[in-house]
């Protein structure tokens, strides 16, 4: 199976610069600070944020004058892929993801703001069908937005890759990923085209770094596009009943 | 729009998985039909006909022709045929023949490249006006052959042109009419048309459904693919390749991993074909037997086999029978037509080239026109009834034993790409009047001040190479190697570099060169002509008098040929002790540091082989054969070898330094000490031992064996020792291990082509790598994968391979065109004894030849008699041994118009009833001798 | 699919009714709004302006830090976002949760971004008087206020890293008895005079942290809900215990469609659940109704 065939179209009918269908939702629970639910094509990521509030006991020394402690956690759950596989919390990948993840939040979260406290923030992968990673990078965003902690703006992550002749495709797919080669995850912030993390699974050559990784910029701005206008609409909801809170 | 395809698939350990995958549907997905204002076509994609004139008595209306995947399966060499244009090949059908047979749809593909046939691939699975899901209780044939209905149905309407679906499949072509399209099979499509090749073209397929002939059964029947699984899982059989033997049709090889397995008997053969990976099963060790002696060439002696020999028990070697043919390789094959006798019949033989292909029946109405002719012809398939296989005609490549056909026939059988540059590759090429510019000059180490001159054979226009050498302050000598900069030219991914892979060396005919570049390059840009100034790679040492190596630099250059010389020249300017000028100074310099390099080598275990090195002196308006000449070594090419050895090693560390993953390199295995069994037994009749536990012993040996009356002995065990050595290859240094890099008949631990980027595309690649270590250019992707460095690596491997078996077979034809005006008697040496034949070796022409015993005549049988255990053959007193000297006539036997071959006679020794007199007539026997006349006292 | 109700198994009377989320109706709608501003949009140039909350400085403009609506008072720009903790303001009355003892003082869960505090020295000890703190108050600190005891407070400080400080220097504060405690999100009540109701035949307590205590009204004035005593023999009548669940669904109700939660409000949502029984008003329908009819009754725009 190639992923890009002479006509143009990938494996699943896609142009190489097209996303996949996007849909999310915020304020899916009421119990939570924040929360949001994103679908990226196939892969369907929660996330919830907690917070800020008072550092627990586990990570009282982690408590900090200068600014939030940020405690990301992700797991993917055991039926997310097309084998049931049960996952403990420390596993490799898992851990690897917090990292990143808490890498990316790290650069937007205004932390300064909310000294000796912390911001619980988790990721659940409920369906997983390729970028994982990137939807739940947006995911935390919206979440973060709808618990109201200050940000300095949103962070949106998207996949690119190459295709057959070497034409950067965006969005990946989990079959596209494990029959292509390598695939770049890259989050940026969109207003202001900084990047947090760029992340590569395998190698290519440095000449294609460049289209490769514009094409995922590209990917991240219409992201952008598409999210910023769920929060807006979102918040036209939630604000209409009470008047958005003004007298 | 998006819809979803969910399926279940059973994973390795059993367990069903269940998939789901996103299938997005799209507006965008055009017709491709010119002047369809319907759709948003661009110009290039633009390819039917608004009007597609019909070319079938069966609908005159103009219309499009849609392919089902059985058509497309089973009728590939008649969709090939130009004839048929303006087709629309679905994309279910093209998924469909992709799966199902990889070779048919790379030939599909080409087809569709093709921009004058007007083929259209209609991407149905994504529109969303020709989607289909599948029903529930449908099979996935069913629905795929909805789908293509359903295209079709869409381009009628869409268009207003009617649409013709061609299919083999019956219940499809109903439903298709009942739509209200067209269908007919591609059988009767093609025959109502006037093309007169598509119709050939087809597949032999449908023969066997209006074959009257009876069918008994000749060969046993294949085994049923599952039980050909269960049977390799089990062990009960085995996986190979088959190689059939070139000497004897009914005797085969298949190489599993565990055994070579012998297979003899037509019935154990079981119509594989050479090439082909097929099933085995090994007989009971009661039924092993040897590899037969026996030179069959034809199926007509096959009788002859039935005799029963003795065969020693440690000469059986592990004998099986073929069960199934797990995997065709059919390719296409030269040959020429063996007409059948029956006038007016159509079915005929042809006859492969390829003496290990078996002969094939064809059906053709132009069996006249085409006898005289070289054909090519594909083979469909071997029911059990046939004798042969079936086949069909492709093309034809003009008349037999013309030297032309000859030469394109020889070409092709060794796919040797000798078309002419096409444009894009030319307009790769820098203008006529090129010249180096300043700026690269100052890119450049400046070396047009050295006395720099090159060495070649005489006539050779492609100078890859220059040296120089001159005595440092310290005492030592600073020798350096100048390769031309053929990487400068050729830059990575353009259509020369290409074609340049694709060729991967200049093939040398005897009368023809056909280049890996083109001309521009190769004998002038590139080329190091004297006093011209150059583009060169520079290898420059610092060597103590003794030849030992203190420093190694690379550096690009730019240099000025002093004089581009013959060996002789140089020679004679060495051996010339009044010459006193730099040049000379320098030459003698090489010449000494390389007798040090050599003696080293030979220390360290280098072999010295031998091959009958000959040449052909064509004349040169005829081109035909005048005479035959042998080579001459000479200093001066043991003084440009020993350096280009040298370059080529020192090469080889620098790159693999750098780049331990990529590097090419070029490695000869040890020959596993089997291949020497010929070898040794021979030395050993004649009474020498030879030592092969290491290359160094083996040498050593080599040079022992020599018997003081007879000089060309001690070449002929060289050249026996050459045919025992295994290929050397060029390999990429990821993929071996470490352990298997040396070259053995160098006694090299590291070695690679640097020294010839003209004519071999590996230096290329080497030039590429080493400039990257120098920093005097960049990467590109490909060159760091290597993985493509293995595939570019067997590409080059096997092409070189062809390119040698080439020059071979055209001096072999040169050697047959040279014989037919004349017959020679020549001296020759015995290289081989087998039972029925003796292989005997003509140093003079280089020419190596049969010389059969056996006799057809069973009024005059043969004299000999075969003696296994020493491998002679004797005949009265008389007794040959391998390396024997004898005297034999050569002619060539033109008969046969198709069949020529090169006749050898025995005149010395001289054997009654069987050797021919030096006049050609036989020597008569004891009885037929006349007795003389008797005086009448 | 509307709901199954399952009434009545043999001698208990159950109810289980199901709902699948695709039926699930919002009153959330989208509409006109007001400018809202996401994070990292730009607002303005820098010059002339002040920045306030919701809002940073990034290369001589000023940016949203988080979703919401831009207030303006003046020179002052400020983005309020529609979720958030609460912020606590001198003078608020909180409800809040005790969650550790420490030297000297008892740490509150409130709600807000840290937890707030209240000094030994801020609480009316047994007794009433000011007198010094000992040391043996300090030992008897667990005996007054133990973790996991909620009170009321009010907010006497705020730091400047945003710990409240607490006190219940006053009788209608302290220690809470009986009752039941419903979160609504802060940013739903509003500030108002007083934070004390007795509504509809029950009492409950409106703390600005979103936390409300509903419970009975006492009979006796004496018995403020103030002071450490704790009578945890009272009987609550079946009535007031009705009332209670009824207020506490209305609350739930209000909070769910976003609705401001303050005395009005949950008067008239009271008024309309009355309708229901108790059991009904767990159903989403029933709370969509109430909402609508509350919305209705109080003259709001749907």
């Amino acid at each position: 199976m190639e992923l890009l065939n002479d006509q143009g179209l990938r494996l699943d009918g896609r142009k190489p610069d097209e996303l996949r269908l996007i849909k999310c939702k915020l304020g899916i629970f009421t119990h939570t600070d924040g929360s949001a639910f994103v679908e990226q094509g196939n892969t369907k990521v929660i996330a919830v944020v907690y917070g800020p509030h008072e550092v627990r006991n586990v990570h009282r020394a982690k408590t900090s004058a200068d600014g939030a402690f940020v405690n990301c956690q992700y797991s993917m759950a055991a039926f997310s892929m097309s084998e049931r596989k049960k996952r403990n919390r420390g596993d490799r990948k898992s851990t690897e993801a917090t990292i990143h993840l808490h890498q990316t939040l790290a650069a937007v979260i205004r932390t300064e703001l909310m000294p000796k406290s912390q911001i619980d923030v988790f990721i659940e992968v409920l369906q997983s069908d390729g970028g994982n990673f990137a939807a739940s990078v947006n995911a935390a965003t919206l979440a973060l937005i709808d618990a109201g902690i200050p940000l300095r703006e949103y962070v949106i992550a998207c996949t690119a890759s190459l295709g057959t002749g070497n034409v950067p495709m965006v969005d990946i797919s989990n079959l596209e990923e494990s029959l292509g080669g390598p695939t770049l995850t890259v989050a940026v912030l969109p207003r202001s085209s900084q990047i947090a993390l760029v992340e590569m699974s395998q190698r290519f050559h440095l000449d294609f770094l460049e289209p490769v990784l514009k094409m995922a910029m590209k990917g991240c701005d219409y992201t952008f596009k598409v999210l910023d206008m769920a929060v807006e609409s979102y918040l036209s909801e939630i604000g209409k009943p009470n008047n958005w809170g003004q007298a | 729009m998006l819809t979803k395809k969910v399926f279940y698939k059973q994973s390795k350990k059993g367990t069903i998985l269940k998939i789901v995958r996103e299938h997005y549907l799209r507006k965008d997905i055009w017709c491709g039909c010119k002047g369809c204002v319907k759709c948003a076509l661009e110009e290039k994609d633009m390819i039917l006909d608004a009007c597609p004139v019909s070319k079938c008595s069966l609908l005159s209306d103009p219309h499009y022709i849609f392919l089902d995947t059985n058509a497309v399966l089973d009728q590939i060499d008649a969709i090939e045929d130009p004839y048929l244009e303006n087709i629309i090949i679905p994309q279910t059908v093209l998924d469909e023949v992709k799966h199902r047979s990889s070779s048919v749809f790379k030939r599909l593909k080409e087809v569709i490249f093709d921009k004058k046939r007007k083929i259209y691939v209609f991407v149905n699975e994504h529109l969303k006006a020709t989607y289909i899901e599948r029903r529930v209780g449908e099979t996935v044939n069913d629905r795929n052959d909805r789908a293509i209905r359903k295209a079709a149905t869409w381009y009628q309407e869409h268009t207003g042109v009617k649409s013709v679906l061609l299919s083999d499949d019956i219940a499809n072509r109903e439903k298709a009419v009942e739509k209200g399209i067209f269908a007919f099979s591609l059988s009767d499509y093609a025959e109502a048309t006037d093309s007169a090749t598509l119709s050939e073209r087809l597949c032999a397929k449908r023969w066997s459904e209006r074959r009257g002939e009876d069918s008994t059964d000749v060969f046993p029947a294949h085994l049923p693919p599952a039980a050909v699984h269960h049977g390799l899982k089990a062990g009960l059989l085995l996986q190979g390749v088959f190689y059939a033997s070139k000497e004897n049709c009914l005797e085969a090889t298949v190489i599993t991993d565990k055994h070579n397995v012998l297979i003899q008997g037509r019935a154990s053969l079981n119509r594989a074909i050479d090439g082909d990976t097929v099933a085995v099963e090994l007989l009971p060790k009661e039924e092993w037997v040897a590899p037969s002696n026996l030179v069959i060439e034809s199926e007509e002696a096959e009788d002859e086999v039935k005799v029963e020999r003795e065969i020693n028990e440690e000469e059986r070697q592990v004998t099986g029978k073929i069960v199934a043919i797990i995997h065709r390789k059919w390719q296409q094959y030269c040959g020429i037509l063996q007409l059948s006798p029956i006038k007016g019949h159509t079915y005929h033989l042809f006859v492969p080239a390829k003496r290990h292909i078996p002969k094939v029946r064809i059906e053709t109405r132009q069996g006249e026109k085409l006898a005289s002719q070289r054909l090519v012809v594909a083979i469909d398939g071997w029911p059990r009834h046939s004798r042969h296989p079936q086949g069909h005609f492709v093309r034809a490549l003009g008349k037999i034993g013309d030297k032309e056909t000859e030469n394109e026939v020889l070409l092709l059988e060794h796919d040797i790409p000798c078309s002419k540059f096409s444009d894009a590759v030319l307009a790769d090429l820098p203008s006529n009047d090129w010249t180096i510019t300043p700026e690269e000059l100052a890119k450049r180490v400046d070396l047009r001040n050295i006395i720099v001159c090159s060495v070649d054979p005489p006539g050779c226009t492609d100078i890859d190479d220059a040296l120089h050498c001159f005595k440092l302050p310290n005492g030592n000598y600073e020798a350096g190697v100048h390769i031309a900069d053929v990487s400068h030219f050729i830059r990575p991914g353009t259509a020369l570099d290409k074609e340049a892979a694709l060729r991967a060396t200049t093939v040398y005919l005897v009368d023809k060169r056909i280049d890996m570049v083109p001309d521009l390059l190769s004998s002038n840009l590139c080329s190091l002509r004297g006093g011209e100034e150059r583009l060169s790679f520079s290898c420059i040492w610092e060597l103590t008098p003794n030849a030992e190596i203190i420093s190694t630099r690379f550096h690009k250059s730019v240099i000025k040929s002093k004089a581009a010389m013959t060996y002789e020249a140089a020679q004679a300017i060495i051996d010339d002790v009044s010459d006193e000028s730099e040049l000379a100074q320098s030459l003698r310099g090489l010449n000494t540091l390389a007798k040090v390099l050599k003696k080293r080598r030979m220390e360290n275990g280098a072999l010295s082989l031998a091959s009958p090195e000959i040449r052909f002196r064509v004349d040169s308006e005829t081109h035909e054969p005048l005479e035959v000449v042998s080579k001459k070594m000479r200093e001066t090419n043991s003084m440009v070898e020993e350096f280009m050895l040298l370059a080529n090693v020192s090469t080889a560390e620098k790159i693999l330094e750098e780049f331990p993953e990529v590097a090419l390199l070029r490695r000869h295995p040890e020959p596993p000490p089997a291949n020497f069994d010929p070898l040794i037994k021979a030395a050993h009749h004649q009474g020498f031992e030879i030592d092969i536990s290491n290359s160094k012993k083996l040498s050593e040996s080599l040079d022992k064996a020599i018997k003081p009356n007879d000089s060309y002995f001690n070449v002929m065990l060289r050249i026996l020792a050459t045919r025992c050595m295994l290929q050397a290859v060029y390999f990429a240094s990821g993929v071996t291990q470490r352990s298997e890099f040396f070259h053995y008949g160098l006694a090299a631990p590291l070695y690679t082509h640097f020294t010839s980027p003209i004519r071999r595309y590996s230096d290329v690649i080497v030039h590429r790598l080493l400039a990257a270590c120098i920093g005097a250019d960049a990467t590109y992707p490909d060159l760091m994968d290597k993985r493509k460095t293995d595939k570019l690596c067997q590409n080059l491997n096997y092409r070189k391979r062809m390119a040698q078996y080439a020059g071979r077979a055209s001096v072999a034809l040169h050697t047959h065109l040279f014989f037919r005006e004349r017959i020679e008697n020549e001296e020759g040496y015995i290289l081989f004894v087998r039972k029925n034949a003796l292989q005997v070796l003509i140093p003079k022409y280089g020419l190596e030849g049969t010389l059969l015993l056996s006799s057809k005549d069973k009024k005059n049988p043969s004299p000999f008699v075969f003696n296994n255990d020493d491998h002679t053959q004797r005949a009265g007193d008389i007794v040959f041994h391998a390396f024997d000297r004898l005297v034999v006539r050569l002619y060539v036997d033109r008969s046969n118009v198709q069949h020529e071959r090169l006749i050898m006679n025995l005149v010395e020794p001289s054997i009654p009833g069987f050797s021919v007199c030096s006049l050609g007539d036989l020597v008569p026997t004891e009885e037929e001798q006349v007795p003389p006349p008797q005086v009448i006292s | 699919m509307a709901g199954l109700d399952r009434e009545d198994i043999g001698d208990k009377s159950v109810s289980a009714s199901f709902r699948l989320a695709s039926d699930r109706i919002s009153l959330l709608t989208p509409c006109e709004h007001p400018e809202l501003y996401t994070p990292g949009q730009d607002i303005g140039p820098e010059t002339g302006l002040l920045r306030g909350h919701g809002t940073y400085q990034d290369n001589g403009r000023i940016k949203a830090s988080v979703a919401g609506v831009l207030e303006h008072v003046n020179k002052l720009i400020m983005i309020r976002p529609l979720k958030s903790r609460y912020n606590g303001e001198i003078g608020d009355v909180v409800v809040g949760r005790i969650t550790e003892i420490q030297q000297k003082r008892w740490r509150v869960d409130a709600n807000a971004r840290l937890d707030a505090v209240l000094l030994l020295s801020s609480v009316n000890l047994p007794g009433g008087e000011l007198r010094r703190r000992s040391v043996e108050d300090e030992r008897m600190m667990r005996q007054y206020l133990s973790e996991g005891d909620l009170i009321s407070a009010e907010v006497q400080n705020v730091f400047s890293e945003g710990t409240m400080s607490l006190h219940t220097r006053n009788l209608k504060y302290g220690k809470l008895s009986q009752g039941v405690l419903v979160t609504v999100p802060a940013p739903l009540i509003k500030r108002s005079k007083t934070h004390f109701h007795t509504i509809c035949g029950i009492s409950l307590i409106i703390g600005t942290n979103g936390y409300i205590w509903l419970y009975p009204t006492p009979k006796s004035t004496e018995e403020g809900a103030g002071g450490f005593a704790r009578n945890l023999e009272l009987r609550v009548e079946p009535r007031e215990r009705e009332a209670i669940a009824r207020m506490q669904c209305c609350i739930n109700a209000l909070a769910e469609s976003r609705m401001m939660v303050y005395d009005t409000s949950l008067v008239a949502a009271f008024e309309v659940a009355n309708k229901f029984s108790v059991k009904e008003l767990l159903k989403p329908e029933v709370k969509l109704e109430i909402v609508m009819l509350t919305q209705h009754m109080m003259g709001l725009n749907c």
